[in-house]
Protein backbone atom coordinates (compact mmCIF):
# COMPACT_ATOMS: atom_id res chain seq x y z
CA UNK A 1 0.00 0.00 0.00
CA UNK A 2 2.34 2.65 1.11
CA UNK A 3 6.01 3.13 0.88
CA UNK A 4 7.72 5.11 3.46
CA UNK A 5 10.20 7.74 2.35
CA UNK A 6 13.85 7.12 2.71
CA UNK A 7 15.68 8.85 5.43
CA UNK A 8 17.26 12.11 4.49
CA UNK A 9 19.67 13.37 7.02
CA UNK A 10 19.41 16.76 8.57
CA UNK A 11 22.77 17.75 7.24
CA UNK A 12 21.84 17.56 3.57
CA UNK A 13 18.84 19.79 4.17
CA UNK A 14 20.87 22.33 6.14
CA UNK A 15 22.77 22.68 2.93
CA UNK A 16 19.89 24.88 1.83
CA UNK A 17 20.45 28.03 3.82
CA UNK A 18 20.08 26.61 7.33
CA UNK A 19 16.36 27.09 7.60
CA UNK A 20 16.51 30.76 6.74
CA UNK A 21 14.76 31.46 3.47
CA UNK A 22 14.20 34.60 1.54
CA UNK A 23 10.61 35.81 1.51
CA UNK A 24 10.14 34.62 -2.06
CA UNK A 25 11.47 31.17 -1.29
CA UNK A 26 9.19 30.75 1.70
CA UNK A 27 6.25 31.96 -0.34
CA UNK A 28 7.01 29.42 -3.04
CA UNK A 29 7.34 26.65 -0.45
CA UNK A 30 3.89 27.54 0.81
CA UNK A 31 2.42 27.85 -2.68
CA UNK A 32 3.66 24.34 -3.47
CA UNK A 33 1.82 23.02 -0.44
CA UNK A 34 -1.45 24.87 -0.85
CA UNK A 35 -3.17 22.48 -3.32
CA UNK A 36 -2.33 19.41 -1.22
CA UNK A 37 -3.36 21.01 2.05
CA UNK A 38 -6.63 22.27 0.62
CA UNK A 39 -7.49 18.90 -0.93
CA UNK A 40 -6.60 16.84 2.14
CA UNK A 41 -8.37 19.31 4.42
CA UNK A 42 -11.47 19.61 2.29
CA UNK A 43 -11.75 15.97 1.27
CA UNK A 44 -10.58 14.19 4.43
CA UNK A 45 -10.60 16.32 7.56
CA UNK A 46 -13.75 18.26 6.78
CA UNK A 47 -15.76 15.09 5.96
CA UNK A 48 -14.36 13.51 9.11
CA UNK A 49 -15.82 16.39 11.15
CA UNK A 50 -19.05 16.16 9.17
CA UNK A 51 -19.28 12.46 10.06
CA UNK A 52 -19.13 13.36 13.76
CA UNK A 53 -21.83 15.99 13.27
CA UNK A 54 -23.96 13.68 11.17
CA UNK A 55 -23.86 11.02 13.89
CA UNK A 56 -25.76 13.42 16.17
CA UNK A 57 -28.67 13.66 13.77
CA UNK A 58 -31.38 11.31 12.70
CA UNK A 59 -32.23 10.93 9.04
CA UNK A 60 -34.27 8.20 7.49
CA UNK A 61 -35.79 7.45 4.14
CA UNK A 62 -39.19 8.69 5.33
CA UNK A 63 -37.77 11.69 7.13
CA UNK A 64 -34.94 13.04 4.96
CA UNK A 65 -34.77 16.31 6.91
CA UNK A 66 -32.05 15.74 9.56
CA UNK A 67 -33.26 16.05 13.13
CA UNK A 68 -30.84 16.71 16.00
CA UNK A 69 -30.99 13.90 18.55
CA UNK A 70 -27.67 14.26 20.41
CA UNK A 71 -26.07 10.99 21.40
CA UNK A 72 -29.21 8.95 20.83
CA UNK A 73 -27.68 7.10 17.86
CA UNK A 74 -24.84 5.93 20.09
CA UNK A 75 -27.19 4.90 22.89
CA UNK A 76 -29.31 2.90 20.48
CA UNK A 77 -26.24 1.34 18.96
CA UNK A 78 -24.73 0.20 22.25
CA UNK A 79 -28.02 -1.41 23.27
CA UNK A 80 -28.42 -3.13 19.93
CA UNK A 81 -27.09 -6.68 19.75
CA UNK A 82 -26.29 -6.13 16.09
CA UNK A 83 -23.60 -3.62 17.01
CA UNK A 84 -21.76 -6.05 19.25
CA UNK A 85 -22.01 -8.69 16.56
CA UNK A 86 -20.29 -6.27 14.18
CA UNK A 87 -17.56 -5.55 16.75
CA UNK A 88 -16.99 -9.28 17.30
CA UNK A 89 -16.99 -10.01 13.56
CA UNK A 90 -14.58 -7.16 12.87
CA UNK A 91 -12.16 -8.38 15.53
CA UNK A 92 -12.34 -11.95 14.31
CA UNK A 93 -11.97 -10.95 10.67
CA UNK A 94 -9.14 -8.47 11.25
CA UNK A 95 -7.09 -10.66 13.57
CA UNK A 96 -7.64 -13.75 11.43
CA UNK A 97 -6.68 -12.13 8.15
CA UNK A 98 -3.73 -10.16 9.54
CA UNK A 99 -2.29 -13.13 11.41
CA UNK A 100 -2.47 -15.62 8.54
CA UNK A 101 -1.52 -13.04 5.94
CA UNK A 102 1.64 -12.11 7.80
CA UNK A 103 2.66 -15.60 8.91
CA UNK A 104 2.12 -17.05 5.43
CA UNK A 105 3.62 -13.92 3.86
CA UNK A 106 6.77 -14.33 5.94
CA UNK A 107 6.99 -18.08 5.33
CA UNK A 108 6.71 -17.63 1.57
CA UNK A 109 9.22 -14.77 1.67
CA UNK A 110 11.74 -17.04 3.44
CA UNK A 111 11.02 -19.82 0.95
CA UNK A 112 11.38 -17.56 -2.11
CA UNK A 113 14.56 -16.10 -0.64
CA UNK A 114 16.25 -19.51 -1.07
CA UNK A 115 18.16 -20.47 -4.15
CA UNK A 116 15.34 -22.08 -6.16
CA UNK A 117 14.68 -22.64 -9.85
CA UNK A 118 12.63 -19.84 -11.49
CA UNK A 119 12.95 -17.72 -8.40
CA UNK A 120 12.40 -14.39 -10.15
CA UNK A 121 9.36 -15.68 -12.02
CA UNK A 122 7.93 -17.21 -8.85
CA UNK A 123 8.29 -13.93 -7.02
CA UNK A 124 6.39 -12.15 -9.77
CA UNK A 125 3.64 -14.77 -10.07
CA UNK A 126 3.01 -14.79 -6.35
CA UNK A 127 2.05 -11.12 -6.55
CA UNK A 128 -0.80 -11.83 -8.97
CA UNK A 129 -3.60 -12.15 -6.38
CA UNK A 130 -2.67 -8.76 -4.98
CA UNK A 131 -2.83 -7.14 -8.42
CA UNK A 132 -6.09 -8.88 -9.34
CA UNK A 133 -8.98 -6.39 -9.02
CA UNK A 134 -10.71 -6.85 -5.66
CA UNK A 135 -14.11 -7.35 -7.23
CA UNK A 136 -12.77 -10.08 -9.51
CA UNK A 137 -11.12 -11.82 -6.56
CA UNK A 138 -14.40 -11.67 -4.67
CA UNK A 139 -16.49 -13.00 -7.56
CA UNK A 140 -13.90 -15.68 -8.22
CA UNK A 141 -13.96 -16.89 -4.62
CA UNK A 142 -17.74 -16.78 -4.52
CA UNK A 143 -17.59 -19.12 -7.48
CA UNK A 144 -14.89 -21.28 -5.87
CA UNK A 145 -17.11 -21.82 -2.82
CA UNK A 146 -20.30 -22.46 -4.79
CA UNK A 147 -21.93 -25.65 -3.48
CA UNK A 148 -22.95 -26.90 -6.94
CA UNK A 149 -20.29 -25.54 -9.27
CA UNK A 150 -17.45 -24.65 -6.96
CA UNK A 151 -13.98 -26.04 -7.37
CA UNK A 152 -13.38 -26.32 -3.63
CA UNK A 153 -16.25 -28.72 -3.05
CA UNK A 154 -15.30 -30.67 -6.17
CA UNK A 155 -11.74 -31.09 -4.92
CA UNK A 156 -12.77 -32.03 -1.40
CA UNK A 157 -15.27 -34.58 -2.69
CA UNK A 158 -12.90 -36.15 -5.18
CA UNK A 159 -10.25 -36.42 -2.44
CA UNK A 160 -12.88 -38.12 -0.29
CA UNK A 161 -12.51 -35.54 2.48
CA UNK A 162 -16.21 -34.69 2.54
CA UNK A 163 -19.12 -36.72 1.18
CA UNK A 164 -21.45 -33.91 0.17
CA UNK A 165 -21.09 -30.31 -0.92
CA UNK A 166 -20.71 -27.71 1.80
CA UNK A 167 -22.35 -24.30 1.29
CA UNK A 168 -19.31 -22.53 2.69
CA UNK A 169 -20.57 -18.97 2.35
CA UNK A 170 -24.20 -19.68 3.21
CA UNK A 171 -23.93 -21.46 6.55
CA UNK A 172 -23.19 -19.40 9.67
CA UNK A 173 -20.56 -21.78 11.02
CA UNK A 174 -18.24 -21.58 8.01
CA UNK A 175 -18.94 -18.19 6.37
CA UNK A 176 -16.40 -16.16 8.34
CA UNK A 177 -13.69 -18.77 7.91
CA UNK A 178 -14.40 -18.86 4.17
CA UNK A 179 -14.11 -15.10 3.68
CA UNK A 180 -10.96 -15.00 5.80
CA UNK A 181 -9.31 -17.65 3.62
CA UNK A 182 -10.25 -15.74 0.47
CA UNK A 183 -8.90 -12.48 1.91
CA UNK A 184 -5.65 -14.14 2.97
CA UNK A 185 -5.17 -15.53 -0.53
CA UNK A 186 -5.66 -12.02 -1.91
CA UNK A 187 -3.52 -10.25 0.69
CA UNK A 188 -0.55 -12.41 1.66
CA UNK A 189 1.48 -11.52 -1.48
CA UNK A 190 1.73 -7.93 -0.28
CA UNK A 191 3.33 -9.10 2.96
CA UNK A 192 5.58 -11.46 1.03
CA UNK A 193 6.97 -8.61 -1.09
CA UNK A 194 7.62 -6.44 1.94
CA UNK A 195 9.25 -9.29 3.87
CA UNK A 196 11.34 -10.33 0.87
CA UNK A 197 12.72 -6.80 0.80
CA UNK A 198 13.23 -6.92 4.56
CA UNK A 199 15.20 -10.17 4.35
CA UNK A 200 17.69 -8.44 2.06
CA UNK A 201 18.80 -6.13 4.86
CA UNK A 202 19.61 -8.96 7.27
CA UNK A 203 23.37 -9.05 7.65
CA UNK A 204 24.82 -12.15 5.93
CA UNK A 205 27.96 -12.10 8.08
CA UNK A 206 25.95 -12.14 11.29
CA UNK A 207 23.97 -15.11 10.00
CA UNK A 208 27.20 -16.96 9.15
CA UNK A 209 28.72 -16.11 12.50
CA UNK A 210 25.65 -17.46 14.27
CA UNK A 211 25.83 -20.62 12.18
CA UNK A 212 29.49 -21.16 13.10
CA UNK A 213 28.52 -20.71 16.75
CA UNK A 214 26.11 -23.60 16.29
CA UNK A 215 22.78 -21.81 15.95
CA UNK A 216 20.24 -23.78 13.92
CA UNK A 217 18.01 -22.23 11.26
CA UNK A 218 15.19 -21.44 13.70
CA UNK A 219 17.59 -19.84 16.18
CA UNK A 220 19.27 -17.82 13.44
CA UNK A 221 15.86 -16.56 12.32
CA UNK A 222 14.77 -15.80 15.88
CA UNK A 223 17.94 -14.09 17.10
CA UNK A 224 19.46 -12.54 13.97
CA UNK A 225 16.81 -12.04 11.27
CA UNK A 226 13.84 -10.96 13.39
CA UNK A 227 15.69 -8.25 15.34
CA UNK A 228 16.98 -6.79 12.06
CA UNK A 229 13.48 -6.73 10.56
CA UNK A 230 11.45 -5.79 13.62
CA UNK A 231 10.74 -2.26 12.45
CA UNK A 232 9.38 -3.47 9.11
CA UNK A 233 7.39 -6.31 10.66
CA UNK A 234 5.73 -3.87 13.02
CA UNK A 235 4.95 -1.40 10.25
CA UNK A 236 3.56 -4.13 8.04
CA UNK A 237 1.37 -5.47 10.85
CA UNK A 238 -0.04 -1.98 11.39
CA UNK A 239 -0.68 -1.37 7.72
CA UNK A 240 -2.32 -4.73 7.09
CA UNK A 241 -4.45 -4.32 10.22
CA UNK A 242 -5.80 -0.97 9.09
CA UNK A 243 -6.26 -2.16 5.54
CA UNK A 244 -8.06 -5.35 6.60
CA UNK A 245 -10.34 -3.54 9.05
CA UNK A 246 -11.43 -1.28 6.18
CA UNK A 247 -11.65 -3.99 3.50
CA UNK A 248 -15.08 -3.86 1.89
CA UNK A 249 -15.18 -5.59 -1.50
CA UNK A 250 -14.57 -9.19 -0.51
CA UNK A 251 -17.34 -9.47 2.08
CA UNK A 252 -19.83 -7.29 0.21
CA UNK A 253 -19.59 -9.38 -2.94
CA UNK A 254 -19.37 -12.84 -1.36
CA UNK A 255 -21.83 -12.69 1.55
CA UNK A 256 -23.16 -9.11 1.89
CA UNK A 257 -22.61 -9.55 5.62
CA UNK A 258 -24.69 -12.72 5.87
CA UNK A 259 -25.67 -15.34 6.70
CA UNK A 260 -27.62 -13.83 9.61
CA UNK A 261 -25.08 -11.00 9.93
CA UNK A 262 -22.28 -13.43 10.66
CA UNK A 263 -19.81 -11.63 8.39
CA UNK A 264 -20.94 -8.00 8.73
CA UNK A 265 -17.92 -5.84 9.57
CA UNK A 266 -17.77 -2.06 9.98
CA UNK A 267 -17.44 -1.01 6.32
CA UNK A 268 -20.20 -3.35 5.09
CA UNK A 269 -22.49 -2.32 7.96
CA UNK A 270 -21.92 1.40 7.34
CA UNK A 271 -22.58 0.96 3.65
CA UNK A 272 -25.69 -1.12 4.28
CA UNK A 273 -27.20 1.29 6.83
CA UNK A 274 -26.18 4.41 4.90
CA UNK A 275 -26.83 3.58 1.29
CA UNK A 276 -29.15 0.60 1.67
CA UNK A 277 -31.45 2.06 4.31
CA UNK A 278 -30.61 5.79 4.08
CA UNK A 279 -30.18 6.05 7.84
CA UNK A 280 -27.19 8.36 7.49
CA UNK A 281 -26.99 9.34 11.17
CA UNK A 282 -26.76 5.79 12.40
CA UNK A 283 -24.26 4.87 9.69
CA UNK A 284 -22.16 7.88 10.69
CA UNK A 285 -22.24 6.74 14.33
CA UNK A 286 -20.82 3.37 13.23
CA UNK A 287 -18.22 5.29 11.25
CA UNK A 288 -17.18 7.33 14.29
CA UNK A 289 -16.75 4.14 16.33
CA UNK A 290 -14.62 2.72 13.50
CA UNK A 291 -12.41 5.80 13.64
CA UNK A 292 -12.05 5.53 17.41
CA UNK A 293 -11.15 1.85 17.14
CA UNK A 294 -8.45 2.67 14.59
CA UNK A 295 -7.21 5.85 16.26
CA UNK A 296 -4.84 4.02 18.59
CA UNK A 297 -3.28 2.17 15.68
CA UNK A 298 -2.92 5.37 13.66
CA UNK A 299 -1.04 7.01 16.52
CA UNK A 300 1.23 3.98 16.80
CA UNK A 301 1.88 4.23 13.08
CA UNK A 302 2.91 7.87 13.32
CA UNK A 303 5.13 7.20 16.32
CA UNK A 304 6.75 4.28 14.54
CA UNK A 305 7.48 6.43 11.49
CA UNK A 306 8.92 9.14 13.72
CA UNK A 307 11.46 6.76 15.21
CA UNK A 308 12.39 5.55 11.76
CA UNK A 309 12.75 8.98 10.26
CA UNK A 310 13.99 12.16 11.81
CA UNK A 311 12.13 14.31 9.33
CA UNK A 312 8.79 14.44 11.13
CA UNK B 1 22.41 -39.26 6.38
CA UNK B 2 25.39 -37.90 4.54
CA UNK B 3 25.55 -34.10 4.36
CA UNK B 4 25.29 -34.14 0.58
CA UNK B 5 22.16 -36.23 0.37
CA UNK B 6 20.73 -34.15 3.18
CA UNK B 7 21.40 -31.09 1.08
CA UNK B 8 19.65 -32.72 -1.85
CA UNK B 9 16.65 -33.74 0.25
CA UNK B 10 16.39 -30.20 1.57
CA UNK B 11 16.35 -28.85 -1.95
CA UNK B 12 13.67 -31.29 -3.06
CA UNK B 13 11.49 -30.30 -0.12
CA UNK B 14 11.99 -26.60 -0.86
CA UNK B 15 11.09 -27.03 -4.52
CA UNK B 16 8.01 -29.04 -3.55
CA UNK B 17 6.94 -26.22 -1.23
CA UNK B 18 7.58 -23.68 -3.99
CA UNK B 19 5.34 -25.68 -6.32
CA UNK B 20 2.65 -25.91 -3.65
CA UNK B 21 2.65 -22.14 -3.11
CA UNK B 22 2.46 -21.47 -6.83
CA UNK B 23 -0.37 -23.99 -7.29
CA UNK B 24 -2.42 -22.41 -4.50
CA UNK B 25 -1.80 -18.95 -5.92
CA UNK B 26 -2.48 -19.86 -9.53
CA UNK B 27 -5.35 -22.39 -9.39
CA UNK B 28 -8.10 -19.77 -9.03
CA UNK B 29 -6.64 -17.92 -12.04
CA UNK B 30 -6.49 -21.10 -14.04
CA UNK B 31 -10.07 -21.86 -13.17
CA UNK B 32 -11.22 -18.36 -14.04
CA UNK B 33 -9.64 -18.73 -17.45
CA UNK B 34 -10.93 -22.27 -17.93
CA UNK B 35 -14.54 -21.37 -17.10
CA UNK B 36 -14.35 -18.32 -19.37
CA UNK B 37 -13.67 -20.71 -22.27
CA UNK B 38 -16.45 -23.13 -21.46
CA UNK B 39 -19.55 -23.28 -23.64
CA UNK B 40 -22.76 -22.14 -21.91
CA UNK B 41 -23.84 -25.56 -20.63
CA UNK B 42 -20.49 -26.85 -19.46
CA UNK B 43 -19.77 -24.97 -16.20
CA UNK B 44 -22.67 -26.90 -14.75
CA UNK B 45 -21.00 -30.28 -15.07
CA UNK B 46 -20.49 -31.97 -11.69
CA UNK B 47 -17.83 -32.55 -10.55
CA UNK B 48 -16.32 -29.44 -12.08
CA UNK B 49 -14.05 -30.25 -14.99
CA UNK B 50 -10.71 -28.44 -14.91
CA UNK B 51 -10.51 -27.79 -18.62
CA UNK B 52 -13.38 -27.43 -21.11
CA UNK B 53 -13.91 -30.23 -23.62
CA UNK B 54 -14.80 -27.74 -26.32
CA UNK B 55 -13.11 -24.42 -25.53
CA UNK B 56 -14.85 -21.44 -27.13
CA UNK B 57 -14.45 -17.67 -27.09
CA UNK B 58 -18.22 -17.25 -27.25
CA UNK B 59 -18.33 -15.89 -23.67
CA UNK B 60 -15.87 -13.16 -24.54
CA UNK B 61 -17.93 -12.08 -27.52
CA UNK B 62 -21.10 -11.96 -25.42
CA UNK B 63 -19.43 -10.17 -22.53
CA UNK B 64 -17.67 -7.58 -24.66
CA UNK B 65 -20.86 -5.72 -25.45
CA UNK B 66 -21.11 -1.90 -25.84
CA UNK B 67 -22.13 -1.61 -22.21
CA UNK B 68 -18.96 -3.30 -21.01
CA UNK B 69 -16.82 -1.18 -23.33
CA UNK B 70 -18.41 1.88 -21.80
CA UNK B 71 -17.52 0.68 -18.28
CA UNK B 72 -13.95 0.24 -19.44
CA UNK B 73 -13.79 3.73 -20.84
CA UNK B 74 -15.23 5.19 -17.64
CA UNK B 75 -12.70 3.34 -15.47
CA UNK B 76 -9.85 4.43 -17.72
CA UNK B 77 -10.86 8.11 -17.73
CA UNK B 78 -11.31 8.21 -13.97
CA UNK B 79 -8.05 6.40 -13.24
CA UNK B 80 -6.08 8.63 -15.59
CA UNK B 81 -7.49 11.87 -14.18
CA UNK B 82 -6.84 10.68 -10.63
CA UNK B 83 -3.23 9.88 -11.54
CA UNK B 84 -2.64 13.29 -13.13
CA UNK B 85 -4.11 15.23 -10.21
CA UNK B 86 -2.60 13.13 -7.41
CA UNK B 87 0.85 13.10 -8.96
CA UNK B 88 1.04 16.79 -9.80
CA UNK B 89 -0.32 17.96 -6.46
CA UNK B 90 1.70 15.27 -4.69
CA UNK B 91 4.98 16.21 -6.40
CA UNK B 92 4.70 19.87 -5.45
CA UNK B 93 3.86 19.03 -1.85
CA UNK B 94 6.55 16.36 -1.56
CA UNK B 95 9.15 18.77 -2.92
CA UNK B 96 8.13 21.46 -0.49
CA UNK B 97 8.19 19.07 2.48
CA UNK B 98 11.53 17.65 1.45
CA UNK B 99 13.40 20.91 0.79
CA UNK B 100 12.05 23.49 3.20
CA UNK B 101 12.16 23.41 6.93
CA UNK B 102 9.53 25.88 7.90
CA UNK B 103 7.76 25.90 11.23
CA UNK B 104 4.53 23.96 11.00
CA UNK B 105 5.58 21.79 8.04
CA UNK B 106 6.26 18.83 10.30
CA UNK B 107 2.78 19.10 11.72
CA UNK B 108 1.21 19.34 8.25
CA UNK B 109 3.11 16.30 7.06
CA UNK B 110 1.91 14.24 10.03
CA UNK B 111 -1.64 15.44 9.37
CA UNK B 112 -1.40 14.26 5.76
CA UNK B 113 0.08 10.89 6.67
CA UNK B 114 -2.57 10.44 9.31
CA UNK B 115 -5.25 11.03 6.68
CA UNK B 116 -4.35 7.80 4.90
CA UNK B 117 -5.36 5.89 8.02
CA UNK B 118 -8.94 7.18 7.94
CA UNK B 119 -11.53 4.50 7.29
CA UNK B 120 -13.01 5.20 3.87
CA UNK B 121 -16.38 3.91 5.07
CA UNK B 122 -16.52 6.74 7.60
CA UNK B 123 -15.97 9.59 5.18
CA UNK B 124 -17.97 8.10 2.32
CA UNK B 125 -21.30 9.47 3.61
CA UNK B 126 -20.14 13.09 4.14
CA UNK B 127 -18.32 13.06 0.80
CA UNK B 128 -21.41 11.64 -0.84
CA UNK B 129 -23.44 14.54 0.54
CA UNK B 130 -20.82 17.12 -0.49
CA UNK B 131 -20.66 15.72 -4.00
CA UNK B 132 -24.46 15.57 -4.18
CA UNK B 133 -24.80 19.19 -3.07
CA UNK B 134 -22.23 20.27 -5.65
CA UNK B 135 -24.38 18.53 -8.26
CA UNK B 136 -21.51 16.18 -9.14
CA UNK B 137 -23.16 12.90 -8.28
CA UNK B 138 -23.07 10.52 -11.22
CA UNK B 139 -20.29 12.45 -12.98
CA UNK B 140 -16.66 11.56 -13.60
CA UNK B 141 -15.65 14.50 -11.49
CA UNK B 142 -17.54 13.22 -8.44
CA UNK B 143 -15.67 9.91 -8.49
CA UNK B 144 -12.33 11.57 -9.22
CA UNK B 145 -12.79 13.73 -6.11
CA UNK B 146 -13.59 10.63 -4.09
CA UNK B 147 -10.53 8.78 -5.39
CA UNK B 148 -8.21 11.66 -4.57
CA UNK B 149 -9.07 11.12 -0.92
CA UNK B 150 -7.60 7.63 -1.21
CA UNK B 151 -4.62 8.38 -3.43
CA UNK B 152 -3.30 11.83 -2.53
CA UNK B 153 -1.92 11.18 0.97
CA UNK B 154 -0.17 7.99 -0.21
CA UNK B 155 1.17 9.74 -3.33
CA UNK B 156 2.73 12.50 -1.24
CA UNK B 157 4.24 9.91 1.06
CA UNK B 158 5.68 7.74 -1.74
CA UNK B 159 7.01 10.70 -3.73
CA UNK B 160 8.58 12.18 -0.62
CA UNK B 161 10.70 9.05 -0.35
CA UNK B 162 12.01 9.46 -3.88
CA UNK B 163 12.56 13.20 -3.81
CA UNK B 164 14.32 12.93 -0.44
CA UNK B 165 16.92 10.76 -2.17
CA UNK B 166 17.72 13.33 -4.85
CA UNK B 167 20.68 15.45 -3.69
CA UNK B 168 19.68 19.12 -3.33
CA UNK B 169 23.07 20.13 -4.83
CA UNK B 170 21.70 19.38 -8.27
CA UNK B 171 19.01 22.06 -8.06
CA UNK B 172 21.46 24.40 -6.41
CA UNK B 173 23.82 24.21 -9.37
CA UNK B 174 20.92 24.78 -11.75
CA UNK B 175 19.94 27.83 -9.75
CA UNK B 176 23.47 29.15 -9.74
CA UNK B 177 23.29 28.84 -13.52
CA UNK B 178 20.32 31.18 -13.42
CA UNK B 179 17.32 28.89 -13.15
CA UNK B 180 14.49 29.93 -10.86
CA UNK B 181 13.47 27.63 -8.04
CA UNK B 182 10.47 26.45 -10.03
CA UNK B 183 12.58 25.81 -13.14
CA UNK B 184 15.05 23.87 -11.02
CA UNK B 185 12.19 21.79 -9.65
CA UNK B 186 10.64 21.21 -13.05
CA UNK B 187 13.77 20.60 -15.11
CA UNK B 188 16.00 18.86 -12.55
CA UNK B 189 13.95 17.25 -9.80
CA UNK B 190 10.94 16.01 -11.73
CA UNK B 191 12.96 14.08 -14.35
CA UNK B 192 15.11 12.52 -11.63
CA UNK B 193 12.02 11.52 -9.67
CA UNK B 194 10.65 9.62 -12.66
CA UNK B 195 11.03 6.11 -11.19
CA UNK B 196 9.13 7.32 -8.15
CA UNK B 197 6.45 8.90 -10.31
CA UNK B 198 6.03 5.66 -12.24
CA UNK B 199 5.84 3.56 -9.06
CA UNK B 200 3.26 5.93 -7.57
CA UNK B 201 1.23 6.00 -10.78
CA UNK B 202 1.15 2.20 -10.87
CA UNK B 203 -0.05 2.10 -7.29
CA UNK B 204 -2.79 4.63 -8.09
CA UNK B 205 -3.96 2.73 -11.15
CA UNK B 206 -4.04 -0.56 -9.22
CA UNK B 207 -6.24 1.11 -6.59
CA UNK B 208 -8.56 3.22 -8.74
CA UNK B 209 -9.03 0.72 -11.56
CA UNK B 210 -10.67 -1.69 -9.15
CA UNK B 211 -12.22 0.65 -6.58
CA UNK B 212 -15.66 -0.57 -5.67
CA UNK B 213 -17.30 1.11 -2.68
CA UNK B 214 -17.24 4.73 -3.90
CA UNK B 215 -18.14 3.67 -7.42
CA UNK B 216 -21.10 1.69 -6.12
CA UNK B 217 -22.43 4.66 -4.14
CA UNK B 218 -21.59 7.49 -6.55
CA UNK B 219 -22.72 6.14 -9.92
CA UNK B 220 -26.40 5.76 -10.54
CA UNK B 221 -26.83 5.21 -14.24
CA UNK B 222 -25.51 2.46 -16.47
CA UNK B 223 -23.51 4.94 -18.54
CA UNK B 224 -21.50 6.10 -15.55
CA UNK B 225 -20.69 2.68 -14.11
CA UNK B 226 -17.06 1.66 -13.73
CA UNK B 227 -16.02 -1.88 -14.58
CA UNK B 228 -16.04 -3.06 -10.97
CA UNK B 229 -19.64 -1.96 -10.39
CA UNK B 230 -20.66 -3.23 -13.82
CA UNK B 231 -19.20 -6.62 -12.93
CA UNK B 232 -21.07 -6.67 -9.65
CA UNK B 233 -24.26 -5.93 -11.58
CA UNK B 234 -23.65 -8.97 -13.73
CA UNK B 235 -24.03 -11.23 -10.72
CA UNK B 236 -27.68 -10.48 -10.17
CA UNK B 237 -28.61 -9.51 -13.68
CA UNK B 238 -28.05 -12.81 -15.42
CA UNK B 239 -28.70 -15.17 -12.52
CA UNK B 240 -24.94 -15.72 -12.45
CA UNK B 241 -23.85 -16.69 -15.93
CA UNK B 242 -20.43 -17.74 -14.78
CA UNK B 243 -18.96 -18.23 -18.24
CA UNK B 244 -19.59 -14.60 -19.20
CA UNK B 245 -18.75 -13.36 -15.74
CA UNK B 246 -15.36 -15.07 -15.86
CA UNK B 247 -14.75 -13.81 -19.40
CA UNK B 248 -15.38 -10.24 -18.23
CA UNK B 249 -13.20 -10.89 -15.19
CA UNK B 250 -10.34 -11.92 -17.45
CA UNK B 251 -10.83 -8.86 -19.66
CA UNK B 252 -11.05 -6.57 -16.63
CA UNK B 253 -7.90 -8.03 -15.06
CA UNK B 254 -5.69 -8.12 -18.14
CA UNK B 255 -4.97 -4.36 -18.46
CA UNK B 256 -3.93 -4.05 -14.85
CA UNK B 257 -1.87 -7.24 -14.90
CA UNK B 258 -0.12 -6.11 -18.10
CA UNK B 259 0.67 -2.66 -16.67
CA UNK B 260 1.91 -4.35 -13.57
CA UNK B 261 4.16 -6.82 -15.38
CA UNK B 262 5.74 -4.15 -17.53
CA UNK B 263 6.47 -1.89 -14.58
CA UNK B 264 6.74 -4.40 -11.76
CA UNK B 265 10.43 -3.87 -11.09
CA UNK B 266 10.02 -0.16 -10.56
CA UNK B 267 6.82 -0.70 -8.68
CA UNK B 268 8.18 -3.25 -6.24
CA UNK B 269 11.26 -1.10 -5.75
CA UNK B 270 9.00 1.87 -4.97
CA UNK B 271 6.85 -0.15 -2.62
CA UNK B 272 9.76 -1.46 -0.65
CA UNK B 273 12.22 1.43 -0.91
CA UNK B 274 11.11 3.02 2.32
CA UNK B 275 10.33 -0.20 4.13
CA UNK B 276 13.94 -1.35 4.00
CA UNK B 277 15.57 1.99 4.59
CA UNK B 278 13.18 3.06 7.35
Amino acid sequence: MTAQPAKSTRSDRRHWGRGAYSGREALLALAFLVPAVILVGLLMYYPMILAFVESLYETSFLNPEPEFIGLQNYRDMLQDGGFWQVVRNSLFWTIGVVLFQNVIGMAVAILFNQDLPFRGLSRTLVLLPWVLPGIVAAILWRFMYDPQLGLINSILISLGLVDKSIPWLAQPSTAMLAVIIAAVWKGFPFSTVIYLAALQIVDEEQLEAAQIDGANAVQRFRYVSIPAMVHIIFLNLLLTTIFTFNYFDMIWVTTKGGPINRTHIFPTTIFQIGFGEFRFGEAAAYGVVAVLLLAGLAVLYILQLRTGDDRI
Amino acid sequence: MKPRSRQRLRRVVLIALQMLVLIIVLIPFFWMFSVSLKPANEPFAIPARLWPDNPTIENYKTAFQPEFRRYFLNSAIISLATIVISISVGLLAAYSFSRFQIRGFGFLLVAIILAQMFPVATIIIPIFKMVREAGLLNTYFGLIIAYITITLPVSIWMLLGFIGNIPPDLEESAMIDGASRFQAFWKVVVPLARPGIVATAVWIVVVTWQEFMFALAFTQTREMRTVSVGMNDYIGQYGIRYGELMASSVMFSIPIVVVFFILQRQFVAGLTAGATKG
